[in-house]
């Protein structure tokens, strides 16, 4: 299961790193795709305005979404993932700086799998980021996108 | 029946009543006196008449008597009969011999003289006895007996007279006083009436008319005069509040503004603050891992320094948030368990803490009525609290009691830790104030003042009292809610 990769969403270049060392800590074979805002996520996910193509999204293991992204905010992109049939059966993980109240029930609202709290304690967040990759990358089964397709 | 009493009369009625009573009154006393002088008159006359009769009788019969001539004495009361008033008449010789008689019969005879017969008004009649005398000497006696059938007749004539022209000057008189008692009546009714629509509409510019110079004319003057008074304080009043409102209105707008603006500092805090502290630890602890070769001892404990000063910002920061979320958060309210919630509270601390032979009494179904999520909040500081400063006792003593007093419910939590002075005990409420060291105990300095916001916001208080090791007591006052101190009282009782 270590070949399915994680896109983690994030516009801070710190927080980038950290979560990037948090995961290979975790799971060390997993390639992890980093995207810097909203935008780049959606072309990602739905393919470049230009280019009109898509990644292939069947290695795709977890997405790790910061609700707080410049241009397209991460509720939105989480609202996009839902409403699509291509992508509506993956594992999105909402992960914000805050612990605002309103902003959880948003995220459970739009259809996340979870929501996270970055810890500050980088011991305290390693363990969030090794319980996560454990879980959603060999604990969890997701469909293969084709079958989904074919439902 | 009650609206026949004197007090539910209107008040025209009363003065008619007054003014008819009296006049009936007059009347029927001078209807009574003139009928009792009338009577008297007549029978003066009545008797006058009669003796006079009596005498002429006397005269004429006074020769016959003399010589026993009953032919001539028959004839001479026989012109009595011509006088329809007598009844009987009796012609006695001086020894008491009856001699001739009028209208006698068996059952009417006349009296014997010597038995000393009646005279005067006796019964039904007026009875005369009267002498005959001749040349001094007595020769007999006349006996009348006259009924009152005409004295009756002419006195029942007098009364129904004296009834007719009463009753006649009655009608006239309820007539004027009818007319008469509006004069006194009107003005009163008429301020009455101003008065009832004034209450009723709250209408202050309606105004009683105003007759006359007399006190009833005062008195509608003085109502007027009161009831200007009034309109211009119900203007004054009405203004006040009108601007009051608008300064209310101003002032909720400043507030909502301010609080929006709160909510987005929060935010802001929530999300950017944290996220240096975030990466100044997580490079810190990169950097204690990648570089754990080349950092000697003192750089090592620098580097643990600075991640613990950022966890501990962390912690600050965090306190802060919920400081401003329990002022900001909108309230509800429930009747809550206290105690249960207490119990949960201990369990999670005794779960997390070193082991420490710890006594927790905590009273049984405590309830309150309040924001669950914040009376947590505020519980759990508490509870903290007395959990943390009692940490270097031999063994840890919590007790949570509560008491019921007059719709409020006060709640101590006592512990038998480190206590503080009760010199400082105003900078214990007030965020950021420590009466400890954070070498000697961990916190925030938020934990307190978050309590007592909560508290406030519930219309609370909350104490303290100290001695310098032996223990600290924190008292929450809160009150209760009307249903449900009939509750309390139930479940007491």
């Amino acid at each position: 299961m270590d070949d399915y990769s994680i896109l983690v969403v994030d516009d801070n270049p710190d927080d980038q790193v950290l979560t990037v060392r948090a995961l290979k800590n975790a799971s060390k074979n997993s390639p992890v795709i980093v995207l810097e805002d909203g935008q780049e996520a959606l072309d990602f996910l739905f393919g470049d305005e230009k280019t009109a193509s898509r990644r292939n999204l069947d290695t795709l293991g977890v997405i790790l979404l910061d609700v707080k992204l410049p241009r397209v905010n991460g509720l939105e992109v989480l609202k996009h993932i839902r409403s699509s049939p291509l992508t509506n059966w993956m594992p999105v993980i909402m992960i914000s700086s805050s612990d605002e109240p309103s902003e959880l029930v948003e995220a459970y609202r739009l259809g996340a799998n979870s929501y996270i709290t970055k810890a500050i304690d980088y011991h305290e967040f390693t363990e969030q980021m090794t319980l996560l990759a454990r879980y959603w990358l060999t604990v969890n089964k997701v469909p293969e996108s084709g079958s989904v397709r074919k439902l | 029946m009650k609206r026949w009493h004197w007090r539910y009369w209107p008040l025209k009625a009363k003065l008619l009543f007054l003014t008819l009573f009296t006049s009936t009154l007059g009347i029927v006393l001078v209807c009574a006196s003139l009928i009792a002088v009338e009577n008297q008159n007549y029978r003066e006359q009545l008797e006058s008449e009669l003796h006079v009769i009596a005498g002429i009788l006397a005269e004429q019969s006074a020769a016959a008597l003399l010589f026993e001539d009953h032919e001539q004495l028959s004839s001479i009361l026989s012109s009595l009969r011509k006088i329809e008033t007598i009844k009987q008449a009796c012609v006695f010789s001086a020894s008491g011999t009856l001699m001739n008689s009028l209208y006698s019969s068996g059952d009417t005879d006349c009296p014997s003289l010597s038995e000393q017969p009646p005279v005067g008004f006796v019964g039904n009649y007026y009875r005369l006895s009267q002498p005959v005398t001749l040349y001094e000497d007595t020769v007999g006696y006349i006996y009348l007996i006259s009924h009152l059938e005409v004295l009756k007749a002419h006195i029942q004539t007098f009364i129904f007279l004296a009834m007719g022209i009463g009753g006649l000057i009655q009608l006239i008189l309820v007539f004027v006083a009818f007319r008469l008692q509006r004069l006194v009546s009107q003005p009163i009714l008429e301020l009455s009436r101003a008065a009832e629509r004034i209450s009723l509409a709250h209408d202050y510019t309606i105004r009683a008319p105003v007759y006359g110079k007399d006190e009833l004319g005062r008195l509608g003057r003085t109502f007027n005069d009161m009831i200007g008074t009034i309109e211009q304080q119900n203007l004054r009043i009405l203004e006040s509040r009108d601007s009051l409102e608008r300064t209310v209105e101003e002032r909720t707008s400043q507030l909502s503004l301010a609080n929006k603006e709160l909510e987005a500092f929060s935010y802001s805090v929530s999300h950017d603050l944290r996220q240096p502290l975030r990466a100044i630890e997580g490079f810190g602890r990169a950097l204690e891992e990648d570089c754990e070769d080349v950092l000697d001892d003192t750089g090592k404990d620098h580097l643990r320094r600075i991640r613990a000063a950022s966890v501990r910002m962390a912690g600050l920061i965090d306190g802060l948030l919920v400081l401003s979320r329990v002022s900001r958060q909108p309230m509800e309210s429930e009747r809550l368990n206290l105690s249960e919630m207490l119990e949960e509270i201990a369990e999670e601390l005794s779960d997390l803490s070193e082991p420490l032979p710890t006594e927790l009494r905590i009273q049984p179904d405590i309830w309150v009525a309040g924001d669950g999520r914040m009376l947590r909040i505020a519980f759990q500081n508490l509870l903290e609290n007395a959990w943390k400063y009692s940490a270097k006792e031999s063994s840890r003593v919590i007790e949570v009691s509560a008491t019921s007093d007059a719709g409020y419910i006060t709640i101590a939590i006592q512990d038998n830790g480190v206590g503080f002075d009760m010199r400082y005990v105003d900078k214990l409420f007030v965020a950021f104030n420590r009466l400890h060291t954070p070498s000697e105990f961990g916190g925030t300095g938020i934990g307190l003042a978050t309590v007592n916001r909560v508290i406030l916001r519930h219309h609370g208080s909350i104490s303290a009292s100290s001695e310098v090791g032996k223990g600290a007591r924190f008292a929450v006052c809160l009150p209760v809610p009307a249903a449900d101190r009939l509750h309390s009282v139930e479940s007491n009782s």
